[in-house]
């Protein structure tokens, strides 16, 4: 298996220190071969099903997107539009920042698309097209309705900082498709990083080589040192090829004298595969490969799409050379240009959901028409949804406890719409998914059981999943 | 011999305790709880046992096993071990009667237990009490033993050599020679201060013909200042210690580094073990006379904070509640991994799957911390100020107690009197002081200004974001000699004001004065004072031309404030000649002044607070006319004006960012009323809260009381003093084999225990139990000096082994290739702050100026809301800046340093005993591209050309630099031609590239 060859290096490279707790290198390699198992503190061996999707691309909308104006459609709210908002339970009515206002309809129009009859407000027309391509996840919860905390929820499964995100435990599980790119790449929006910065695409407590390398699309150097500073007038291509010719040469010699350190060859190895990504990994980024079709059709060049066009693009580009798992932020933080639209949805998200519609519908039908689908998982999500009742009038306040995700491509039932909430939108009532639940199914789709999948950390075997989460098998194919 | 040493060292104790085998059971009876009760409860209890009973049978206490089962029991018989249907079913022997069903039939050394147990009676035991006794004989929570220390063998140097060398004894395998001096002085200089030494240093050492030189350097290396900056670098990580809050409102903590600049100081001062942790934990409460102690208590503030959570979202909401309990919990498992080795925060959720702590447990710990939140904490290093702030503090809470007392102290004649004198000279002030009337008042940025009957000028309607008001005045005649400028609070303003920022704060970025109009004649000022500065925000940054600083008043909102200007020159005035003052209030983010009133005087400026209405309206009342509760009130706001003035004449305090339960409140961050009660909560369920629960600590060891019995529970630093004392009690085992394990981790790269945080049954065990506690024992009952400690460790013959790998030993490589025994000295891998510090020495430009704000390495500009924009690659890395140490770097938790961060540096968010010690790309390509390479390869070169007068001379002298140790003859040749090929600058880049530069054999 393909799979197999990268494991090795992959170890080699994280693991030549002589393992966190003690294990060999050779201890490690000796176990590459026995699927589901794992050392202690070290690197999981093999997968534990067969997989059905090798590769992620995960586009993420920063500060919450409000589902009742987009998915949920809820005529409940244009009944009572104006009205005090009684969910007609013992529960309190409560928000983060605000006190609750009057029911808010959405001032969006709804339609049903698609032969799955999926609900789509009038904000993502071209994604509506796709419909019948995505399962929904339609009652999602989250445990908090605080933009920090939320956001490392589902990112990371845990409230606080410090734990591995979803792609950080996916390139630890599974390593890379590649050796000349990193495994898990983040593209964040061009306006800057999201809530919690790179705390959502940490690698916690696990090697740092596992953490989401930030790419700069618009940037001149979208990876940082990727090559020698233009400051650095002395480096010249020969200086640079003399020198590491040179360098290897004198770690040799010192090898020699120092044998049997496996950290030392791998420091060897790592600047051999470092000139080999200096030298492809650019090509990735170059979008003026592309046809002039392919620019338009992702909206690049429109300013309304093109940052967001741009990475998805990038995002297609990179799985195509093997990267295993694509993280794509739509809205940087602060209080507006996101999903945090507290002052107004009439006003604040019309322009955000313009900003991705195209692209992200764009990004389905291109791996659609190229076949990848067929083993890339694409997922949208957010941190939570937002209020049936508004906020200074015309806006929404955070809500927890409600909100909508989907799925599309590798091994996912298209067509479905999962779970319910109330009929304001507030609570999610029926088949409600958390972001356990989440993770533990986009785990299962790449062939690794959740609860397997676990690194001993402060007294505890940590999982992406805690110690919840259950594979939704009606999103499943 | 070989498998149960491999069993000590990976195993869970549970594999060991169940690895019962036919051999050990002919010799003893069978243990119910060890033997039987594990078959039960894995293959009969699901079916048969307190929640189920299939027909009718039940097997969880010893009168149903032996009574119960409708048509079949008794299925056990005592005596009767092959008779009783339990072995029968169990075993396949009666068809239709499998047992379990649908499985196969037990191993037969499960059978043989069974049959064996029953033939001996089928005793019972208490399985509960079993597994408590078990879990509490963990060999972590055995009181310190005092090992005899074994013979001490050829080539050992101290204690500890004789506890690893018997050990190695009996493994066969040999310890390795002592390394030679030119690896011993640079693996001691890395190691103890961070640094590596110089060439002269290297030369001197290696040539000295002293049989103690070795010693003696260790001595002088732990004196070092650099040696407490090189350490401290260890705590913080353990701390995890950054500079942000680390979420999504990540602030900067403009006071976090006094904690920094404190365990530099501790640790070079060698603060006796016990006192460093009670510091950190209560000194506050433990020294109180010693104020220079509280920056430790940075110690429980250094992890992440949820601003969002904890400042600014509804108190009344449930996430602020999971907010608190969270940040707690950060506290308890920051002190509880760091100082006990213990992983109590697994019992948060449910009592602790594998160690003996309970949720009460738990939660008991988080009542301590219950009083503190985390906060800017001031305090006077000078003790004298201290103490004088201390006592004015007292006065304060006491007048400001309503009570008999208090009106008996006013009311007596002598404070009588110094209200007359104190109402003379006001009236002297006051008649100084002129009210102006404004004639008219322009909001530039659209707020409305209306003149309020006491003259003063309110700011209402629209906020904006930044404004400029002009007030126009009337003159009267005389000489004038300042203005002054009230801000007041009002109750129609944020907090009461005086500004209009949703906290009550405003900024005055500049004040203009003109004599006429706009366009007349601007007034120069002289000097400007104010009864209260912001700090960092001065009234001097009003008068400085700068429009980018302001004067402000955070955090004495809600009250009125005042700023006198005083003149350059008298300004002679006629009757009705026009003033103008304008307000340039430039900051942003509606800081702005909501009441604002002006004055100006002739007399030589004085200041006098402005009585409120209140008063006012008493002082209008003839002293002999004067009600007593008139007097009381009266005398009552003198004394605090007095008070006041008193305080306000004090030197500023310090602050820094740490556990408080007394601070000056920060939006919706406000002191604690007190411990908060703390229950124990069902599923770790804010929702679901059971019984309260007092402060106290674990309780499964056996030689100290688990709940503090404390004089004043209400008091919230008697608890943390509960808990410091209950750590560095001398029966606390935890404490005293956790630091000398981690001293130990830190020299050798592994404890003894190779989990120093975690003691517990999921941790590992230790390599060496013996001398763990013979350690431990040595340490706590010597002074508790850290400096002692590592003096014992390294001058060991154990650490003065060579490195190399001895690949061709045989009994080396088969029994312990991970060199857990010390047959060899383990080769590290500098971390990142070494290499950062050891390129900054090669240049010569290393800065050692210690402590201080910390250097920001990153260009910063406003985010569009808490989080500001920072740019590591903006940064000019020829700025004084780049050049100190790096335990000097700011912190930025959620965005650190990358270059720092590829070399495994943590970032502050989660508790780090040991660092990762990767290898990886991104490695290879930052110490292969960076711009920091870059530059500091340049300055490398320039300072070697300034050193040597040829190639030759100066490719010797990089070795030197780098490794310590001049060039082989083939390496002086080719490293001689590719820097005459390419430029000396090229040859340190890949100097700073070798494997060589980067480990330290």
């Amino acid at each position: 298996m393909d799979h197999h060859s990268h494991f090795t290096r992959r170890h080699l490279l994280s693991h030549a220190s002589g393992g966190l707790c003690g294990i060999a290198l050779a201890d490690v390699l000796a176990r590459d071969g026995s699927p589901g198992t794992q050392s202690r503190g070290g690197g999981l061996v093999g997968l534990h099903h067969p997989a059905k999707a090798k590769q992620v691309i995960q586009l993420f909308m920063n500060g919450g997107a409000s589902q009742m104006d987009l998915f949920d459609y809820k005529p409940e709210l244009e009944k009572r539009h104006g009205q005090k908002f009684d969910p007609g339970t013992d529960e309190r009515v409560e928000a983060a920042t605000s006190e609750a206002g009057a029911v808010l309809a959405s001032p969006f129009k709804f339609q049903q698309h698609g032969e799955c009859g999926r609900w789509v407000s009038d904000q993502f027309p071209q994604l509506a097209t796709q419909v019948d391509n995505l399962a929904f996840l339609m009652a999602m919860k989250s445990r908090t309705n605080v933009h920090g905390p939320a956001s490392f929820l589902m990112n990371t499964g845990f409230l606080l900082p410090g734990f591995p995100s979803m792609g950080a435990w996916i390139s630890y599980a599974l390593g890379n498709l590649c050796d000349d790119l990193p495994t898990f790449v983040v593209l964040p929006d061009s306006k800057g990083l999201p809530y919690n910065q790179r705390g959502n695409f940490s690698a916690g407590f696990l090697p740092v080589m596992h953490q989401g390398t930030i790419v700069r699309a618009n940037a001149t150097e979208p990876i940082p040192d990727l090559a020698a500073p233009a400051s650095a007038k002395f480096i010249s291509e020969a200086s640079s090829r003399d020198g590491l010719q040179l360098l290897e040469k004198l770690n040799q010699q010192h090898l020699d004298g120092n044998a049997g350190d496996s950290r030392l060859t791998a420091r060897v190895r790592a600047y051999e595969l470092a000139a080999k990504m200096q030298l492809s990994a650019p090509q990735a980024f170059d979008l003026t490969q592309e046809t002039a079709e392919t620019l338009e059709r992702y909206g690049i060049g429109n300013p309304v799409t093109d940052d967001f066009g741009r990475r998805c693009l990038i995002a297609r580009r990179l799985v195509e050379r093997g990267v295993r798992f694509v993280q794509v932020w739509s809205g940087a933080n602060g209080p507006t240009g996101n999903w945090d639209n507290h002052a107004s949805i009439i006003k604040e998200l019309p322009p955000i959901a313009a900003s991705i519609d195209r692209p992200m519908a764009a990004l389905l039908e291109d791996l659609g028409q190229r076949g990848m689908l067929q083993e890339t998982l694409v997922l949208w999500n957010t941190e939570f949804g937002r209020m049936p009742f508004s906020q200074s009038g015309e806006g929404r306040d955070h809500n927890g406890g409600a909100f909508v995700g989907w799925m599309a491509g590798a091994g996912v039932k298209p067509g479905v719409s999962h779970g319910q909430t109330d009929p304001w939108g507030w609570r999610s009532v029926e088949d409600v998914t958390t972001n356990y639940d989440f993770h533990a199914t986009v785990l299962h789709l790449l062939g690794i059981d959740h609860k397997k999948l676990t690194v001993r950390h402060d007294g505890a075997d940590r999982r992406l999943t805690d110690v919840h989460g259950k594979v939704i098998q009606q999103v499943l194919s | 011999m070989i498998g149960a040493f491999w069993c000590l060292l990976f195993a869970h104790g549970s594999l060991c305790a169940q690895a019962v085998n036919q051999e050990g059971l002919a010799a003893t009876r069978v243990d119910f709880v060890r033997d039987v009760w594990p078959i039960l409860s894995r293959n009969c209890l699901s079916c048969h046992g307190k929640e189920e009973q299939e027909s009718g049978f039940r097997l969880d206490t010893r009168e149903a096993a032996l009574s119960s089962g409708d048509e079949h029991g008794p299925n056990v018989v005592p005596g009767q071990g092959n008779a009783s249907n339990l072995v029968r079913f169990a075993s396949g022997q009666v068809d239709g009667m499998q047992m379990p069903p649908d499985e196969d039939p037990l191993p037969e050394n499960q059978l043989e237990i069974l049959r064996r147990w029953i033939d001996e009676g089928a005793a019972w035991g208490d399985v509960a009490a079993a597994k408590e006794a078990d879990a509490k004989s963990w060999w972590s929570l055995q009181p310190l033993s005092s090992p005899p220390v074994p013979d001490l063998l050829p080539g050992s140097r101290n204690e500890l050599d004789a506890f690893v060398r018997s050990k190695l004894l009996g493994l066969g395998i040999t310890p390795s020679p002592e390394a030679d001096r030119r690896t011993l002085i640079r693996r001691l200089y890395f190691d103890l201060i961070g640094l590596p030494p110089t060439p002269e240093e290297v030369d001197a050492f290696v040539a000295s013909p002293d049989p103690a030189a070795y010693e003696l350097l260790v001595k002088q290396l732990l004196d070092s200042p650099r040696y407490g900056e090189r350490w401290a670098r260890h705590w913080l990580d353990a701390a995890h210690f950054a500079e942000t809050h680390g979420h999504d409102q990540d602030r900067i903590r403009e006071n976090a580094w006094p904690y920094r600049d404190y365990l530099v100081n501790a640790l070079n001062a060698d603060k006796p073990y016990g006192r460093f942790v009670e510091e950190q934990i209560a000194g506050d409460v433990l020294y109180p006379q010693q104020p220079s102690v509280i920056p430790a208590l940075g110690f429980l503030a250094a992890g992440p904070w949820d601003e969002s959570s904890l400042r600014d979202i509804r108190e009344d909401t449930i996430d602020r509640q999971i907010g608190r309990y969270l940040d707690r919990d950060d506290i308890v498992t920051n002190v509880m991994n760091n100082f006990a080795s213990s992983t109590v925060q697994c019992a948060r959720c449910h009592d602790h799957k594998f160690d003996p702590i309970s949720q009460a447990d738990y939660y008991s710990l988080q009542a301590v911390f219950s009083g503190v939140e985390r906060a800017n904490r001031a305090f006077d290093a000078d003790p004298a100020v201290h103490l004088l702030r201390q006592s004015l503090r007292a006065r304060k809470s006491r007048l400001d107690s309503e009570g008999p007392a208090r009106c008996e102290e006013l009311l007596s004649a002598a404070a009588q009197s110094e209200v007359a004198d104190w109402e003379e000279k006001l009236n002297e002030a006051r008649s100084a002081w002129k009210i102006l009337a404004p004639q008219s008042a322009v909001s530039a940025g659209g707020a409305t200004l209306k003149t309020q009957p006491d003259q003063s000028v309110l700011s209402s309607g629209m906020a904006p974001e930044q404004d400029t008001y002009t007030l126009s005045f009337s003159l009267p005649a005389g000489d004038f000699t300042a203005l002054r400028l009230e801000t007041l609070a009002d109750d129609s303003l944020p907090q009461r004001g005086p500004g209009r920022q949703e906290n009550g704060n405003l900024h005055l970025s500049e004040i203009e004065i003109y004599s006429g109009g706009i366009d007349g004649q601007r007034i120069e000022i002289a000097r400007a004072t104010a009864d209260f500065d912001q700090v960092d925000w001065g009234v001097a940054r009003a008068i400085d031309g700068n429009p980018q600083t302001a004067w402000g008043i955070f955090p004495m909102v809600g009250q009125s404030h005042l700023a006198i200007f005083e003149f350059k020159q008298k300004q002679p005035t006629a009757e009705g000649q026009p003033l103008t003052v304008v307000l340039k209030q430039l900051h942003g983010g509606h800081h702005l002044i909501g009441r604002v009133r002006i004055a100006v005087s002739a007399a030589a400026p004085e200041l006098a607070v402005m009585p409120p209405e209140k008063v006012e309206a008493i002082l209008a009342v003839a002293p002999d006319q004067r009600s007593e509760e008139q007097r009381l009130e009266l005398a009552l706001y003198q004394q605090q004006t007095k008070l006041a003035s008193e305080l306000a004449q004090l030197p500023p305090p310090s602050y820094v960012y740490a556990a408080a339960s007394d601070f000056e409140p920060d939006g919706g961050l406000k002191p604690p009323p007190g411990p908060r009660s703390i229950q124990i909560l069902k599923r770790g369920d804010i929702r679901q809260p059971l019984e309260e629960v007092t402060p106290g600590s674990l309780s499964c060891l056996s030689s100290l009381p688990a709940r503090f019995k404390t004089n004043n529970v209400a008091a919230e630093g008697e608890r943390r003093a509960a808990l410091a004392r209950w750590l560095v009690d001398s029966r606390n085992p935890l404490t005293w084999r956790s630091i000398v394990n981690r001293v130990w981790q830190l020299h050798f790269g592994r404890g003894i225990v190779a989990t120093p945080n975690d003691f517990g049954r999921m941790g590992a065990v230790p390599t060496h139990p013996e001398l763990l506690d013979w350690l431990a024992i040595w340490f706590r009952d010597n002074g508790q000096s850290l400096k002692q400690l590592h003096y014992l460790i390294v001058t060991s013959a154990t650490y003065r082994q060579t490195s190399a790998a001895r690949t061709a030993d045989e009994a080396a490589m088969k029994l312990d290739v991970d060199n857990h025994f010390l047959w060899r000295m383990n080769r590290s891998r500098l971390d990142a702050e070494c290499i950062r510090d050891a390129m900054l020495c090669a240049t010569g430009k290393l800065d050692l100026r210690m402590g201080g704000p910390s250097d920001r390495q990153f260009s910063l500009t406003p985010g569009s809301h808490v989080t500001p924009i920072i740019d590591y690659s903006k940064f000019d890395l020829d700025s004084p800046l780049s050049n100190r140490r790096s335990i000097y770097r700011f912190l930025f938790r959620t965005l650190p340093d990358p270059f720092m961060e590829s070399l495994d540096c943590p970032a502050g968010d989660t508790i780090t005993p040991v660092r990762d010690n990767t290898v990886t790309v991104q490695q290879a390509l930052a110490l292969w591209n960076d711009a920091l390479i870059a530059r500091r390869s340049e300055q490398f070169a320039e300072r070697l050309r300034s050193l040597g007068n040829n190639t030759a001379e100066q490719v010797e002298t990089a070795l030197q630099l780098t490794l310590g140790r001049r060039p082989s003859e083939a390496e002086r040749v080719e490293l001689i031609a590719y820097a005459d090929q390419h430029g000396l600058e090229n040859l340190c880049r890949v100097l700073f590239n070798l494997n060589e530069f980067v480990f330290v054999n």
